[in-house]
């Protein structure tokens, strides 16, 4: 079973976008910062992150910047959800961005294509 | 010595005139009120125009609607720009923290996060889930009072947002520097919005509750005139002399003229001429003497008629730059918006003389009828301070009979002239008299006097000797000899 790390300080979003990937099968972690998510990868490997964008301690650009200088994540894919910053960040980091409000099935589709599922 | 404290320009209409020139920069404020008070749309209103002056802002919310819904509705108001959040505004969410770890370390990571994002305004969402959280009293006071200690020591400004009425004893409001509150109550059918300075430290703030209003702009507030103006904001220059009353014979009548920088009151039934004379007094206006009209009932295109049946050219006045008609095509609305437009409308053009027709469309807002006298006090208080001469109407209810209905009560504190009008019913024909009830320090003709209107003006002349009764409208000719 693949898992999924959720990482967003709205607890809302996560529980909800989480309870949506585990009915199609995957097993979800999740993370309220980029200080946690990196500490949850050192527990056990997933197979790819969501993040949120504005997050205390880290953000998800900080994140995907940490990851991509780690040679164990480089290659880890990321999915950016983002809101009324939607034009920020670097999109060359993220395998994709989505605004929110985001449509689920795209985004389960999309998790669905860069797992290779 | 004392020393003035720095401040933080909130930048929301008439909240800075309430707080007596800002929040204080580096202190702690509660904001509260129940779900829909406009608590949530302050804090961002104010966090945008601080943005807009320099600083920077953290919001963090303790379990509150998820931002991307919040964007979507303050996207709706025109302060909101999406493009300052996530750089200058982050919104970050501190639920989880809160629930898995207590309160210290919320306190732990907004401490973190006002160093990492250099905010120097904190706006802290839902503090009612933090006592919720906390173990005792004491918790929710320390958690306060950390959360206070670590940003004024980062020069950071902080708000914190309840929907719960926290009374004057609650652990928050004794560790905060400020207590906003914000509410709406009916009166009548309508929805009123108020605010109100429940604790403030360190400035003489306007207490009392004020009136607010929220539309597309954001929040607007409206401080209680007679409170922003318990004393006259200038000292108008007081020098004597006399202004006229654009009617040659009334200036006869008054000895010379108005005084300068007086406020007279014509008070008559309907039709009885108060506007048209008002239109007088402002024919009067030039460039460097220029008029205001601040009218409720009349449309500028009428009054403009109206003026032209009299003689008058508003056009070419206003076009001049001498004069102005200012509508207020008004049913509902707040009674110090419509004060402090009109200070605004006379500070804007530099009037000095204004007509205001009538005042009754100011009893008409007034929620409280008790406030009105003070209400008007202020204003005429602040158009004399700015060396305005004011000609005020009031529509009295009857037309004929002998009962007079002032607009408020006392009307000695909020006038200085006082002129009465009324439809005289005499040898089987109705006519207009107009008779001076009152002028300060001034002579005057005691006698009343037939007021004509017509095409080549308005004058006024001897008329009704030989009868008595004219001020309650039934005139009775007294026998001869």
């Amino acid at each position: 079973m693949k898992t999924i790390l959720i990482v967003d300080d709205e607890y809302l979003i996560a529980e909800i976008l989480g309870y949506a990937l585990e009915d199609e099968g995957f097993q979800v972690r999740k993370a309220s910062n980029g200080v946690k998510a990196l500490a949850a990868l050192k527990d056990a490997p997933v197979q790819l992150i969501i993040t949120d964008y504005m997050m205390p301690l880290l953000n998800g650009e900080e994140l995907a910047r940490a990851l991509r200088k780690d040679p164990a994540w480089r290659t880890l894919p990321i999915i950016l959800m983002s809101g009324a910053q939607a034009n920020q960040g670097c999109p060359d980091l993220f395998a994709a961005v989505f605004d929110k409000p985001f449509d689920m099935d795209r985004m389960i589709a999309t998790v669905r294509d860069l797992l290779g599922n | 010595m004392t020393h003035e404290l720095k401040r933080l320009v909130t930048g929301i209409e008439g909240l800075d005139a309430l707080l007596r020139g800002g929040l204080v920069a580096g202190a702690a404020y509660i904001v509260q009120g129940p779900p829909g008070a406009g608590k949530t749309i302050l804090a961002n209103q104010l966090a945008c125009g601080h943005v807009r002056s320099g600083g920077r802002v953290l919001v963090a919310t303790l379990l509150s609607e998820s931002h991307e819904r919040l964007f979507q509705y303050l996207g709706t108001l025109d302060f909101f720009d999406p493009a300052l959040v996530g750089d200058q505004i982050q919104f970050v969410s501190a639920f989880d923290t809160l629930e898995q770890e207590g309160l210290d370390a919320v306190v732990r990571l907004l401490r973190q996060e006002i160093a990492r994002q250099k905010a120097t305004l904190l706006v802290v969402d839902g503090v009612l889930n933090a006592r919720a959280r906390a173990e005792s009293a004491l918790d929710t006071k320390k958690f306060v009072s950390a959360l206070q200690g670590h940003a004024a020591f980062a020069g950071c400004t902080v708000l914190l947002l309840t929907s719960a009425r926290m009374e004057e004893g609650s652990p928050e409001h004794t560790m905060v520097d400020g207590v906003i509150e914000l509410g709406e109550h009916m009166v009548g059918s309508r929805a009123v919005r108020s605010i109100q300075l429940r604790k403030t430290r360190g400035s003489a703030a306007l207490s009392g509750r004020h009136e607010c209003l929220i539309d597309r702009t954001g929040m607007r507030v409206f401080p209680r005139l007679e409170s922003l103006f318990s004393h006259p904001s200038q000292h108008g220059s007081c020098t004597p002399g006399r202004v006229s009353s654009g009617v040659p014979s009334l200036d006869d009548m008054l000895d010379g003229g108005l005084a300068a920088a007086s406020v007279t009151l014509l008070m008559g039934p309907s039709g009885i001429g108060k506007t048209s004379l008002g239109l007088a007094f402002l024919s009067a206006s030039t460039k460097q003497v220029p008029g205001l009209h601040f009218g409720f009932y009349e449309p500028p295109e009428r009054l403009r008629n109206k003026a032209a049946s009299l003689g008058f050219d508003f056009r070419s006045m206003e076009q001049e730059g001498s004069l102005q008609l200012c509508w207020q095509p008004t049913t509902e609305g707040l009674l110090d918006q419509l004060g402090a437009r009109l200070i605004e409308q006379v500070d804007a053009m530099g009037a000095k003389r204004v007509v205001i027709d009538s005042l009754g469309a100011f009893s008409r807002l007034a929620m409280e009828p008790a406030r009105l006298n003070a209400f008007f006090r202020a204003l005429t208080g602040e158009l004399r301070a700015r060396d305005v001469s004011v000609m005020l109407t009031w529509e009295m209810r009857d037309i004929f009979g002998a009962e007079i209905s002032a607009p408020a009560p006392d009307l000695s504190s909020i006038v200085d002239n006082l002129m009465l009008m009324r439809f005289v019913e005499l040898d089987s024909s109705l006519r207009r008299m107009l008779s001076i009830l009152k002028v300060r320090d001034g002579q005057h003709h005691t006698s009343p006097h037939e007021l004509i209107i017509g095409t080549r003006g308005i004058s006024l002349h001897k008329a009704f000797e030989g009868a008595s009764g004219m001020l309650s409208g039934t005139a009775v000719a007294n026998p001869s000899g």
